[in-house]
């Protein structure tokens, strides 16, 4: 009977083993997937047991927290609380109980905890009986500037805006912000009904508070595409400087017959003007033709080196700018409109930013990005940006042939900014900038939208401290309704960093 | 070196070992005290009083470990340790769930558990111990049992039939058939006290015609077929395990008492056709079962699509999340007191494994499943050195259904089975199951006592034995 007995062992050895193996494929290898399963009750309870990193918005001197999670009194859950919810909403996002928006999507291993980087600091928690707790994620957004954003978005009647500012040299993003908005402390219950009824209400909304049109929503550049097409014009030696004169007839006849008008059937100079004039007047039918002469493969190709007809991540993700190959997009009479962003040309507020940001930077466009570093529990820190360029976008004498023309806009008395970008609007400090004027919807039905994309060139050295992008849909003129969002930002930034 | 100089040295005496016991059971103590201490800081973020459960389970183990120096001195010394850590870790995991979201602990209730069951789980501990000691003292060789093989045989079906006779209201707890609930909230689980009787029929019949069994027959396609009239017994048996599942809905119970019986012929005839015979049975039975009741059926759908559709909040609920709770645990495991095994409907008694699963992580689980599987093949290895074939085949086919058990329970929480509600053996709550687990080890000790046990010393010496010098 020992033999049997023996067999049976071994047969038993084998039962353990197979649950062993069974264990080890559930506890080890399936985690994950399990953890992910809808309706995972522990892992839903799990995320309010314990402390979710702060985000800080660290673009000035001393850090300024925007998003922590706070103990509830009486109980042991902690709640996420946004301090100025409204003014960083399209930065941070929101945490509610079932999904993340923004940085807080993004960040979301790092600030919940479970990053893999985190494990050790974790382990350590774990055995010395410290709770767990979340990575701090530091933004290079500026209070300043994100402050000054938002106030004068809310105080412009009440368009739909959004601006974004860059600091050129790095690509750190210094404010991003859209009107309207939404508070995300309205969706941090952890009442589920409550939470839909929110949800819903911010959701059927006309307005789209949830919408960040700072960098999800496209929007007809206008002329300020004109700095892509003078960049072509330039770097394909079309156009040898700023004072090669541009025939600008008015109004240009395209080849199908049509007419390409400047603003209010204005004579560009004497028709033909240097392209510095034709620049700072904004006139149409010079860049029109331009952009004929250059081709619309040609001009895609440089709108493209400003960072356009291409997925970005800053790590939020932005929509594409594009300048899309459409059917028929190369027909000379459409590329006309092309080059003075009308057709199918659709930027980002951000793209409006990168185009000065680009320039401001001798034509090295960086990465935009938003996150400085994270620090782990233990203060020490887990990621460190490193800034990396986008693209070389021209060379640095085209960027300084830009850097003219766009000072002219806001510095020639004939300016299109001259009276709301310049010296006298900006209390002495030099913006280089160019407007845009945007004409949209069916049948261009639509208000105009008004764009500005401007810098403060560097000096005495130094690099160019802050580049910024404004679109205002409906606003009108891009000089009058833009421009001024564009200088309050630039004005507190600068306040709060003096060179 | 030479043969010579081993028989020069003296024949070792058997040792009983008993101080090992003793060392191996205060470090069952030891790590079942922790494990409370643990829960208390789990789920209060501090100690927890006074431990006089604890110290109750510590005294009665004690006792159990001067018994067995007393009635079984030579019995294997990692028995009554490896069953005394798996009592131990069960009542203090009954503890902190019965504690969870109650006096002020962090986590939510156990709805369906009184406030007092880690205590009656203690009482219960108390009973089976007693019942051990009994055994020890009253069955002095295991073979003893061999004389009631009948009356035993007799005893067990009648034990396994009385709930599939009684009204619902006196048999039914959470949908199976197979308690006789006496008022006042007590109830004894029969099947768990048939299985140990049955086991004795089993091992005395089978001594009893182990050689017609194995011997007599033809041989059909190079397997030897028993006699039809041998067959008898085990298609009976069949029929049996296949009406508790009818009557009592008990896919686990009568799963674990064909497994026991056929095992037990494997043993006694050393025929593997048996096995093969066995095996097909079983899952003619199953596929049979399962296409005329629908709830057998259904257990298959849960296995194989527990995240299939409204599954995970209606039928696969429990089974879901036992998985998640496994899944929660992780490799560490959450800690005792700081994981969500409240989630769990029945966590208290089938599904006890995901809770330890939860809180202990892969590596708790690990160190459970080796203690089982010690405990498995210490009985095993007591069988194969016992002499008495009688005892041989008890404590084989105890030791057997004891790791088909846990497999079948443990397979079952973890996904890797078909689930089907039986207990885990020691940790879950429940007395019955308690008892019949402390009786087997009772029987385990006896029989490995009798199996290490010094043969009687001739009483005139004979001399030395005359050493040729080879080299």
């Amino acid at each position: 009977m020992n033999r049997a007995l023996r067999r049976i062992s071994v047969a038993c050895l084998a039962l353990f083993l197979l649950l062993m193996i069974n264990m080890n494929y559930v506890q080890a290898f399936e985690t994950t997937k399990l953890a992910g399963e809808t309706g995972n009750v522990r892992v839903f309870d799990q995320q309010f047991s314990y402390q979710r990193g702060s985000i800080i918005a660290n673009g000035d001197s001393k850090g300024v927290t925007i998003a922590e999670s706070r103990l509830v009194k009486g109980t042991d859950m902690y709640q996420r609380y946004y301090p100025d919810g409204k003014v960083y909403a399209p930065v941070t996002g929101y945490d509610t109980i079932y999904s993340q928006s923004g940085i807080e999507q993004t960040e979301n291993s790092l600030l919940a905890g479970t990053d893999p980087r985190l494990a050790v600091h974790n382990l350590t928690a774990l055995l010395t009986g410290k709770q767990k707790q979340g990575a701090t994620v530091e933004l290079t957004v500026s209070p300043a500037a994100q402050n000054a954003a938002y106030q004068a978005l809310t105080s412009d009647g009440g368009h739909a805006a959004a601006v974004v500012a860059i600091q050129p040299s790095t690509g750190a993003i210094l404010a991003l912000a859209s009107y309207p908005t939404f508070n995300p402390n309205e969706l941090t219950t952890f009442d589920g009904a409550k939470l839909d009824k929110a949800d819903e209400k911010l959701l059927t909304e006309r307005s789209q508070p949830l919408l960040n049109r700072a960098i999800q929503e496209t929007y007809p550049p206008g002329s300020s595409f004109k700095i892509v097409t003078s960049s072509a014009a330039f770097s394909t030696g079309l156009v040898k400087n700023t004072n090669t004169f541009v025939s600008a007839p008015s109004p240009l006849i395209l080849p199908n017959g049509n007419q390409l008008v400047n603003d209010g059937g204005e004579i560009c100079g004497d028709g033909n003007p240097p392209i510095i004039q034709a620049f700072w007047m904004s006139c149409n039918s010079a860049f029109g033709k331009l952009g004929i002469k250059l081709t619309a493969p040609v001009l895609r190709s440089y709108s493209s080196k400003f960072g356009m007809n291409k997925p970005l991540s800053i790590p939020l993700q932005v929509a594409p700018s594009v300048m899309p190959e459409v059917k028929g997009w190369t027909d000379p009479s459409l590329t006309a409109f092309s080059a003075i962003g009308q057709f199918n040309d659709a930027v980002t507020p951000l793209q409006e930013a990168m185009f000065s940001a680009a320039v401001a930077n001798r034509g090295t466009l960086m990465h935009p990005y938003m996150v400085q570093q994270v620090v782990g529990p233990g203060l020490s820190v887990i990621e460190q940006a490193k800034t990396s360029v986008l693209s070389q976008a021209v060379s640095p004498t085209v960027a300084g042939d830009l850097q003219s023309m766009m000072n002219e806009v806001t510095h020639n008395p004939g300016g299109t900014a001259y009276l709301t970008a310049g010296p006298q609007a900006t209390g002495g400090i030099t913006i280089d900038g160019k407007t845009g004027t945007a004409q949209n919807g069916i049948d261009n039905g639509n208000l105009n939208d008004a764009v500005f994309t401007c810098f403060v060139p560097g000096s005495g050295g130094q690099a160019s401290p802050i580049a910024v992008g404004v679109i205002v849909q409906g606003g009108g003129f891009g000089a009058d309704a833009a421009a001024p969002i564009a200088v309050k930002v630039i004005k507190a930034y600068l306040g709060a960093h003096p060179s | 070196m030479s043969l010579a100089a081993n028989l020069d040295q003296p024949v070792p005496m058997p040792r009983g070992r008993r101080r090992t016991e003793l060392v191996m059971l205060i470090f069952a103590l030891a790590l079942v005290l922790f494990a409370y201490a643990a829960v208390g800081l789990g789920l209060k973020g501090k100690l927890p009083g006074l431990p006089t459960g604890i110290l109750i389970f510590a005294a009665v183990v004690l006792g159990a470990h001067l018994a067995v120096r007393r009635f079984a001195p030579y019995a294997d010394p990692l028995l009554l340790p490896l069953a005394a850590v798996l009592n131990g870790l069960g009542i203090v995991m009954i503890y902190r769930l019965q504690e969870s979201g109650r006096n002020g602990n962090s986590g939510q209730p156990v709805t369906d558990m009184s406030s007092s069951a880690s205590t009656t789980q203690l009482l219960y501990t108390v009973v089976g111990i007693v019942a051990l000691v009994v055994v020890l003292v009253l069955i002095s060789e295991a073979r003893v049992l061999q004389r009631y093989t009948y009356t035993l045989g007799a005893v067990g079906l009648v034990l396994l039939a009385i709930p599939a006779f009684l009204p619902a209201s006196h048999s039914v707890v959470n949908g199976a058939k197979v308690w006789i609930i006496i008022s006042g909230g007590f109830s004894v689980e029969p099947g768990e006290f048939a299985r140990l009787a049955l086991a004795v029929f089993f091992a005395g019949y089978l001594v009893a015609k182990r050689d017609v069994l194995a011997l007599a027959g033809r041989r059909v396609l190079a397997i030897d077929l028993p006699r039809a009239r041998d067959l008898g017994p085990v298609l009976i048996a069949w029929a049996a395990s296949l009406l508790i599942l009818i009557f009592e809905t008990d896919i686990g119970t009568s799963a674990l008492f064909f497994g026991m019986f056929i095992v037990m012929i494997y043993i006694a005839t050393q025929r593997t056709s048996w096995v093969l015979i066995g095996v097909l049975l079983f899952l003619a039975g199953s596929w049979l079962t399962a296409l005329l009741f629908s709830h057998v059926m259904e257990r298959f759908t849960i296995w194989l699509h527990p995240f299939a559709g409204s599954n995970p909040t209606g039928i696969a609920f429990q089974p879901v999340q036992a998985l998640e709770g496994l899944a929660f645990g992780g490799l560490l495991g959450t800690g005792l007191g700081q994981g969500q095994p409240y989630h769990t409907p029945l966590v208290q008694s089938d599904f006890i494994f995901s809770a330890f699963g939860e809180e202990l992580g892969l590596v708790g689980v690990m160190a459970l499943l080796l203690v089982f599987g010690l405990l498995v093949q210490r009985g095993l290895s007591a069988a194969i050195a016992v002499k008495d074939p009688f005892s041989k085949l008890l404590v084989g086919g105890l030791s057997f259904v004891l790791a088909l058990q846990v497999f079948v329970i443990v397979g079952g929480v973890s996904g890797l089975i078909p689930l089907t509600g039986i207990t885990t053996p020691f940790l879950s709550q429940g007395g019955s199951s308690l008892v019949a687990s402390w009786i087997l080890i009772a029987l385990m000790i006896r029989v490995s006592d009798s199996a290490r046990k010094p043969a009687p010393q001739p009483i005139q010496d004979e001399g030395m034995t005359q050493v040729v010098r080879a080299a």
